[in-house]
């Protein structure tokens, strides 16, 4: 039995015993691996540990009672929305309480004042559907339309949509958190009523919360509700035609549209998004990696292959497309002024409009993030870079150059940059790299690659958004406050001493760079002896 | 990296370990296509993970668990058999897989009871039962075998040589023969003269579905050999379960094409869609109903023709020869429908989740058998659907689709109707 009887019997008073099992096989259904987001490789496999026990709580008070117990006889626990996030979203130690979130899965929209309140079980696709029928849309992270809301929202996820939104955390109007000991705290506008409108409230600001650790995987604590601002969209109706596998979104094209451009370099290709935000047209602009233009064309795993293998430095090296999507969201007319305004861009610029289909298969409802693994079967994005476009750009560029290094076991794509765009109406600029490998291959170079992306921002100076989980915080945290990790550290000390929450998160890349022999050599920083909490690794 | 020998061989557990080892958790098994999404109710597509709501009963955890299994790790412990068996079997999952990934979903679940027949562990002991009644009474209801034909209507005359054999089915010969009456009397109006088989036998789909696969085939064989016997160019069935079991099960046991078989399958809907369309049938009655067509899964997503293929897996997993993986686009959607909107007076509304994401009605594969709670369930599931597009009543094309409907109906006390889609097509022909 992975957590006592008496604890069990607590637990099981509060959902019921429909909702909790400690079955070794329902458990074993929990486990991280050997497929998804970061597995197959070093991290998944000396991290990650298979539940003790499952539970599915239904409401926040319910939340509150099993943080309680937990708490009282020390069972670590896991919070979980869908599970897609990989081993950082998974159980870190033995015995563990895995909290199933998805029957948390209520909504509010008000569409009159723009906002939405949801659960942790609700996913984009379902909102994104219930948004649009009220003329309202959210931006679908690139974690996909299976993603929880509220788990995306605190990991930052974004999308071609944000070239007009920016950060998501912004979007972010009030948040319910249960905190390590149980305790409830509401932030923003939750904080002091219940009208999430303002976004703004007493207490720590949420947004600096996120922004200052991206993706906290719950270890500072559970959060059960979140009002998320809406936004005002077009009035026609996006219909969803084709049969599985080809499936799409049929645009009504005098209100929205993609447009696909060719641009003679990857300097007009930059200035063109630069222009475009500084016009403030568009409601999305992104430069994304080429297989995943190939993904697209192929019908399958081997014509993708078939495809790619044509492909080469040069043909990489040369090709520039720029994904532009027209918006007309106030009217036809505004979406024909704002298509004079990109032609007369592009134009200057040299560019030239490609034929792009009249329809949306991968970001207004359907962020296909699951797609990524067609190709090798093992993926992550090992970065996020959110500062200027002058910063993002070569960025990718620059992981580029490093990730020959590692190619193989890491996919070859013939020095492609990866996915960069505008945010913000060119305030900011994104950039993401993706690697791909197969698992079946020895995966040693990939979590080599992984942390020397780390090693690679602080000498170059890219401002990264994986702070903290996905990297080593004693690696990160002295470059990046400084002393950023030891007021992490210190927070978490102060929510949760005995690391009852998600333990050992925020440490845990560090535990992996020790536990994994492989990453040893690796390690040129000063570390902390690590083993947070009384828990079996 | 050396290329591994694989095959689309469910025998053999091995063959999906890539299968069960790539799942990455999306949940496209469990969502509706999220195109299609219809927003926060309605939008999962499989009976299981819906009802259990651990991931352990979604294909993500089945996998997991399938990958234990295969590595010798899990225990066959009472709770296992009911994750594996608790299912429908119904491909929801492996269309939704193949959206994105192209995981052969369905044919390790199949592969995984397989093995656990094998090993002596599977299956329930409610598909024993029916293992035996097929055995001695050959069908799967225990009824006595001589009443197999009683259905027929004594004013049908089927023909002793004909190009069209129908297959009733064990359900339609005793536990729906309206469906039955219906088929051959549409067949009669058209002016088809069909056979019937002079010693008809269950088809095995339970068998099969449970992963008694050796009874299974022997079944097959017989069957196939009837028909041959009979010279019918035509295998008519207006059960989805069968369908699928003569068009893809049984080509897949004994490792042959579809096309190999020596004769077509087809469902009655595909039959008679082509009668209406050629004018060989006039759908001339009124059907005053305003009603929902539910897509059987065999008849849908899982009804597309069988091809062996065997070859090798390299690197990025990558498998030579080319492998046309079944993927659910080619089922048979569109000739149901096409039938229904014919009909006069009849207002078709679709229901919120169609063809590929249709929700299964939980009865299929064994599910009713051994976990009769779980199918009601699903049934009544379904039917809060059919009652939020505002239908009357739900059609089919298979009886065990009806009867599970009327079940939850009755169960319900709604005023809903279920019918069978060969009684509205008998209807406005007046026959």
């Amino acid at each position: 039995m992975a957590i006592s009887k008496d604890a069990y019997s607590v637990l099981e008073s509060i959902v019921g015993s429909e909702y909790i099992s400690e079955d070794p096989v329902v458990c074993e259904g929990y486990r991280s691996g050997p497929g998804g987001y970061e597995s197959g490789v070093g991290y998944e496999r000396v991290m990650t540990r298979i539940p003790g026990c499952i539970i599915m709580p239904r409401t926040t008070a319910e939340v509150q009672k099993i943080v309680k117990v937990c708490c009282r006889y020390q069972i670590p626990y896991v919070p979980y929305s869908t599970g897609f996030y990989g081993p950082r979203s998974h159980p870190h130690v033995e015995n563990a309480l895995l909290i199933d979130m998805k029957r948390m899965n209520d909504f509010e929209i008000d569409a009159k004042h723009l906002y939405v309140v949801v659960g942790p079980g609700l996913i984009y696709s379902q909102l994104q559907e219930e948004a649009l029928r009220k003329g309202c849309y959210v931006v679908v992270g690139g974690g996909g339309a299976q993603a929880s809301v509220i788990a995306n929202l605190i990991g930052d996820g974004w999308s071609p949509l944000s070239h007009r939104i920016g950060l998501p955390h912004r979007r972010i109007l009030g948040t319910e958190l249960v905190l390590p000991d149980g305790e409830l705290v509401r932030m923003g506008s939750l904080a002091y009523n219940d009208d999430p409108f303002w976004g703004e409230g007493i207490g720590p600001d949420l947004r600096g919360l996120l922004r200052g650790f991206t993706g906290h995987r719950g270890f500072l604590g559970i959060v059960t509700k979140m009002a998320i601002k809406l936004l005002p969209f077009q009035p026609e109706r996006l219909e969803p035609t084709g049969i599985s596998p080809n499936t799409t979104l049929q645009l009504p094209e005098k209100r929205v549209k993609w447009i696909n451009f060719t641009m003679p370099n990857k300097e007009s290709l930059g200035k063109a998004m630069f222009e475009i935000a500084r016009a403030e047209i568009a409601g999305a602009v992104t430069k994304v990696p080429i297989f995943w233009r190939v993904i697209a064309r192929s019908s399958s795993k081997e014509e993708y292959w078939e495809l790619w293998s044509k492909e080469n430095e040069e043909t990489i090296a040369n090709f520039h497309v720029l994904r532009v999507m027209l918006i007309g969201f106030t009217s036809e007319e505004q979406m024909a002024y704002d298509e004079r305004v990109l032609m007369d861009i592009i134009g200057e610029l040299g560019g030239e409009a490609r034929r792009t289909r009249p329809t949306d298969e991968s970001w207004i409802k359907n962020a296909d993030s699951a797609g990524m693994w067609i190709m090798c079967g093992g993926y992550v994005s090992v970065d996020y870079v959110i500062e200027t476009l002058e910063h993002a750009i070569p960025h990718g560029e620059n992981y580029a150059k490093l990730k020959r290094n590692y190619t193989p076991p890491l996919m070859p794509d013939y020095g492609d940059p990866g996915w960069f765009q505008s945010f913000e109406l060119g305030h900011q600029g994104y950039s993401e790299f993706l690697v791909y490998w197969d698992p079946d291959e020895n995966t040693d170079g990939v979590d080599h690659f992984y942390l020397e992306t780390s090693k690679e921002n602080i000498r170059k100076r890219f401002y990264t958004s994986l702070l903290g989980s996905h990297q080593p915080l004693y690696l990160t945290g002295p470059s990046y406050g400084p002393n950023y990790h030891k007021w992490l550290l210190a927070i978490k000390e102060e929510f949760d001493p005995n690391y009852v929450c998600h333990p050992p998160v925020p440490l845990n890349h560090d535990l992996f760079v020790e536990r994994a022999e492989w990453m040893r050599p690796m390690k040129d920083w000063e570390g902390p002896e690590i083993k947070p909490g009384n828990w079996s690794y | 990296m050396p290329e591994e020998k694989v095959s689309l061989d469910v025998t053999n557990l091995d063959n999906f370990i890539y299968d069960m080892s790539r799942c990455i958790k999306c949940k496209g098994c469990t969502w509706v296509d999220h195109i299609y999404m219809p927003g926060v109710k309605f939008s999962t597509r499989c009976p299981s993970a819906t009802r259990y709501q651990f991931d352990s009963y979604g294909a993500y955890g089945k996998m997991r668990i399938g990958v234990g299994i295969a590595e010798n790790r899990m225990d066959y412990s009472q709770k296992l058999l009911e994750i594996m068996y608790a299912c429908t079997l119904c491909g929801a999952c492996d269309v939704g897989c193949k959206r994105n990934l192209d995981l052969e979903i369905e044919l390790t679940l199949e592969a995984l009871r397989i093995k656990l027949v094998k090993e002596g562990k599977g299956p329930m002991p409610e598909h024993k039962k029916i293992a035996e009644n097929i055995a001695t009474k050959h069908n799967s209801l225990g009824a006595p075998h001589e009443n197999r034909q009683k259905w027929l209507p004594q004013e049908i005359k089927p023909a002793t040589k004909a190009d069209v054999l129908y297959f009733v089915g064990c359900s339609a010969s005793y536990t729906n023969p309206e469906i039955a009456q219906s088929t051959v009397k549409i067949l009669n109006a058209a002016g088809t003269p069909f056979m019937l088989m002079p010693d008809e036998w269950c088809c095995g789909n339970i068998l099969y579905s449970v992963g008694m696969i050796d009874e299974a085939r022997e079944l097959a064989k017989r069957n196939i050999q009837v028909v041959k016997d009979s010279g019918a160019t035509t295998l008519l069935t207006a059960c989805a379960e069968g369908y699928r079991m003569w068009k893809v099960d049984y080509p897949k046991m004994l490792n042959i094409s579809t096309a190999d078989l020596g004769f077509q399958v087809v469902h009655l809907v595909e039959y008679a869609d082509e009668l209406i369309k050629n004018g060989a049938l006039k759908l001339k009655y009124p059907v005053d109903l305003r009603l929902t067509y539910h897509d059987s899964c065999s008849l849908s997503r899982l009804s597309e023709p069988w091809v062996p293929w065997e070859g090798t897996r390299g690197l990025w997993g990558a498998v030579k020869p080319n492998l046309e993986r079944r993927r659910g686009t080619n089922g048979v959607y569109q000739q149901p429908r096409d039938i229904l909107s014919a009909i006069p007076g009849l207002e078709l509304v679709e229901p919120i989740r169609k063809r590929e994401n249709t929700f299964c009605c939980g009865a299929g594969r064994g599910t009713k058998e051994a976990f009769p709670d779980f199918a009601l369930w699903a049934a009544q599931h379904k039917l809060t659907e059919v009652k939020e597009v505002g239908a009357e009543a739900v059609v089919s094309a298979c009886p065990w689709c009806k009867n599970n409907f009327a079940q939850a109906i009755s169960k319900n006390g709604d005023k809903l109707k279920t019918f069978d889609i060969s009684e509205l097509i008998l209807a406005s022909i007046g026959a």
